[in-house]
């Protein structure tokens, strides 16, 4: 059939991308910044792991084999997470009551690397508005019918394995983020600034006991520190995991155990600008070699609950992986 | 993809998963022209006869995943900038770049176009092969089959497709040609609803069935959820054929809005019962007029029911070339919801590709749109009343008509510059102003 049909050749990836890439970055604001800030930040703690890194917030480190990759959604709800105290701490009101979102993450892994995309979709964000000392505060209005089709602080991400082999009782790595600012900061989704995340990771199984950690910085240009709640510029990352893993049937097996994470502020190093979480994750994920599912589930609950942590939050993930 | 396929790392005829992208910038200049007035009595919808430059630019990233049997999922996260001409007003269907969405700004912004899932159930007949691209996985489907689609979309992903299955990225520029300009399909200001569709395929055959979200106020970003109260439906009934080996297509479609939306005659009767329900005065969500003098939608916005019908044709006539022409009639009696104001339209053209003079990736065509306005359309407008994109408070209504010529070089193998020419007449259909000629230029690539 004689058509008008696209044609599309691989090869001429090569200078689309680029050419794409320039464009698309040549007309992204920068300029947004000359517009002096609204009050809001990117309030959520929680960062998804890479798509396929196994743990919902620590990452298995256990990219291998030949071209593979993996594709996420995950979702959750958390209560409460924003609380803010006057300085003197003889006031407190909940700003954020509510907060919903759809996470679709991207991976791509070759060898011992894995570069990735998260695309978190805020679906729900509500909270109270009042006074706070000499503060007038907002809260956003934040649901899908307001903004049907927000996609809030992309983040771009690689990985990479170090040390160790797969599957081995260590293994060490290191990953890089760049989360690029989206969305409209008076809804508490985005610093509307450029932010960085460098992260240490380490993860290894022995036996039926799998675990994880993570040491990091995260580069966040947005200091409100007179704000009550607001960000305090760059922050620490910290946390860690462990689990048991239990084989059910043949190809499958169930992961049980908590992850902890958290993030305190540099220039207030484990003081009230740190937010400490716990979560209780149990997944289900397919073994051996091949495409795979995995179904995760979380509850959790804020052990520090500043600076973002929510009062409690559930999580509910699903990944197409591939093992290899 | 083929990159991957040709190194043996994927299977690109039978996809579990795929990643397509695309960028498209288009800049317009529209010289000086001449209008008897502007912006007459304190409207804000005419068309700026000063000369005065417009720009769009987009990227999309297009994923798609196989969830199981039959089931697919895609999600096209989208970056947008623009600058409109005059704010995107004072054209009925004419607007000259079809990527313009309400709301832009040149500050990019990013949001997900496009997140659904569709489920196919085959029930036989001949193989039908739909190879890799944006929103489709390589797969062989059964050309007698059930498909279910839900999530946000465009409906025109589904929709009175572009003419010849072109990328109207590498098409035509101009608005009136990505569908018909009378078809006042539900969605929010950029263009995308949520909502399902149902398609039946059996052999050349195929009908299709959609409900979805119009926006909470016409023309705005947010979306309403209550779809048994407010929708937009739509049905398409599509016939295959081929004449003297040469493939074509007929579509009839239909569609029925039931949206909160103000009928002209309301607005006009309310204004002349009470000259204090004017555009000045509303109290509820209105396009800011400062004609006081002026009837105004939002006085008598209520669920109203908006209709339409349609009829599409394209058919080969050569190697590469083919002519398309198609034609809708709406009712015409309430505002103008999602996408242009005009009430019937007609447009016809050709397209071809560079196979004659051994350029195959060329592309150029031609295309004629003619739009009409209603009798209470023409006499709210007569009174100074504005709508989503006309007003000029003033009118002598006319024909508005539009020429539409363009060429598009492949440079390389995905990457193609085009230039364009369009010529408006009549602009908002308003024989006292226009002629108006607009310039073009893009470049589009897909990887």
């Amino acid at each position: 059939m004689a058509s008008f049909e696209r044609h599309r050749d691989g090869a001429s990836a090569y200078l689309a991308f680029p050419v794409g890439l320039l464009i698309s970055l040549s007309v992204w604001p920068w300029l947004a910044d000359a517009q002096p800030p609204p009050q809001g930040f990117a309030v959520e703690r929680f960062y998804p792991s890479a798509p396929g890194g196994g743990w919902f917030v620590m990452d298995d480190v256990n990219m291998n084999g030949k071209l593979g990759g993996a594709i996420a959604l995950t979702t959750g709800y958390s209560r409460k997470p924003l609380e803010v105290a006057s300085p003197d701490g003889t006031q407190r009101f909940t700003l954020l009551s509510n907060e919903a979102f759809a996470d679709v993450g991207l991976a791509v892994t070759y060898d011992r690397y894995r570069v990735y995309l998260n695309l978190p979709i805020p679906l729900l964000v509500t909270g109270n508005s009042g006074t706070l000392g000499p503060y007038q505060l907002s809260a956003p209005s934040v649901n899908i019918a307001t903004n049907p089709d927000t996609i809030s602080d992309p983040r771009v991400g690689f990985d990479m394995r170090l040390l160790g082999k797969p599957e081995s009782s260590l293994r060490l790595g290191m990953g890089a983020q760049l989360i690029i600012p989206s969305g409209d900061r008076a809804d508490y989704v985005t610093d509307r600034r450029y932010r960085g995340m460098f992260r240490f990771l380490a993860a290894g199984d022995a036996g039926r006991l799998s675990y994880a950690g993570q040491l990091g910085m995260h580069i966040r240009p947005v200091d409100q520190s007179a704000v009550p709640g607001s960000p305090n510029g760059n922050e620490f990352l910290f946390g860690m995991s462990a689990a048991r893993r239990f084989p059910v049937r043949s190809g499958w097996a169930v992961a049980v155990g908590p992850e902890f994470y958290g993030e305190t502020a540099v220039r207030s190093f484990f003081s009230g600008q740190t937010g400490f979480e716990g979560l209780l994750t149990g997944r289900l994920e397919g073994t051996g070699d091949g495409p795979h599912t995995r179904i995760k589930m979380g509850i959790g609950h804020g052990l520090v609950q500043q600076f973002g942590a929510p009062e409690w939050r559930i999580l509910f993930g699903v990944e197409l992986f591939v093992r290899r | 993809m083929k990159v991957l396929a040709a190194r043996g790392l994927h299977d690109i005829e039978n996809e579990s998963w795929n990643a397509y992208g695309q960028f498209t910038y288009i800049s317009s200049w529209k010289p000086r022209f001449p209008a008897l007035y502007t912006n007459a009595n304190g409207s804000i919808n005419s068309l700026i006869p000063d000369p005065e430059r417009s720009f769009t630019g987009t990227a999309t990233l297009y994923l798609g995943v196989r969830l199981w049997r039959g089931g697919e999922a895609y999600l096209a996260p989208e970056v947008l900038s623009e600058h409109p001409l005059s704010e995107l007003k004072g054209l009925g269907g004419a607007i000259q770049n079809f990527e313009l969405q309400k709301g832009g700004g040149e500050t990019p912004e990013l949001y997900h176009s496009r997140a659904f899932v569709r489920q196919t159930f085959g029930f036989g007949g001949h193989r039908v092969v739909k190879e890799s691209g944006q929103l489709q996985l390589g797969t062989v489907y059964d050309s007698r089959r059930l498909v279910f689609i839900a999530g946000n979309f465009s409906i025109l992903d589904f929709f009175d497709k572009n003419a010849f299955d072109i990328d109207p990225r590498q098409g035509l520029f101009s608005l009136p040609f990505l569908t018909y300009a009378a078809y006042d399909f539900a969605s929010d200001a950029r263009g995308y609803s949520y909502g399902g569709v149902a398609e039946l395929y059996w052999d050349d055959w195929a009908v299709r069935l959609g409900r979805i979200t119009p926006p909470k106020n016409p023309n705005q970003l947010p979306v309403g959820f209550r779809l048994g109260r407010y929708y937009g439906d739509q049905m398409e009934l599509e016939h295959k054929h081929r004449i003297d080996g040469q493939d074509g297509t007929v579509r009839v479609l239909a569609f029925r809005n039931r949206e909160n939306t103000g009928r002209f005659v309301d607005a006009v009767a309310a204004f002349e019962a009470d000259p204090r329900k004017n555009a000045t005065t509303c109290p509820g969500f209105n396009y800011g007029s400062g004609n006081a003098n002026a009837p105004d939608l939002c006085w008598v916005r209520k669920p109203n029911v908006k209709m339409g019908i349609g009829l599409f044709g394209e058919q080969y006539i050569a190697r590469g070339i083919g002519v398309f022409s198609r034609a809708m009639i709406s009712d015409g009696q309430t505002e103008v919801d999602a996408y242009t104001s005009t009430d019937r339209s007609a447009s016809f053209g050709a397209l071809a590709k560079g196979f004659l003079w051994s350029r195959a990736r060329d592309v150029t065509g031609v295309g004629v749109n003619l739009g009409w306005i209603s009798a209470a359309h023409a006499e709210y407008l007569r009174l100074g009343g504005v709508d989503g994109f006309i007003g000029d408070g003033s009118i002598k209504p006319a024909m508005e008509s539009s020429l539409d010529v363009f060429y598009s070089v492949n440079l390389r193998r995905s990457l193609w510059l085009s230039g364009d020419y369009q010529r408006v007449i009549n602009p908002a259909f308003n024989a006292d102003r226009g002629p108006v000629n607009i310039f073009s230029m893009r470049i589009h690539g897909e990887f």
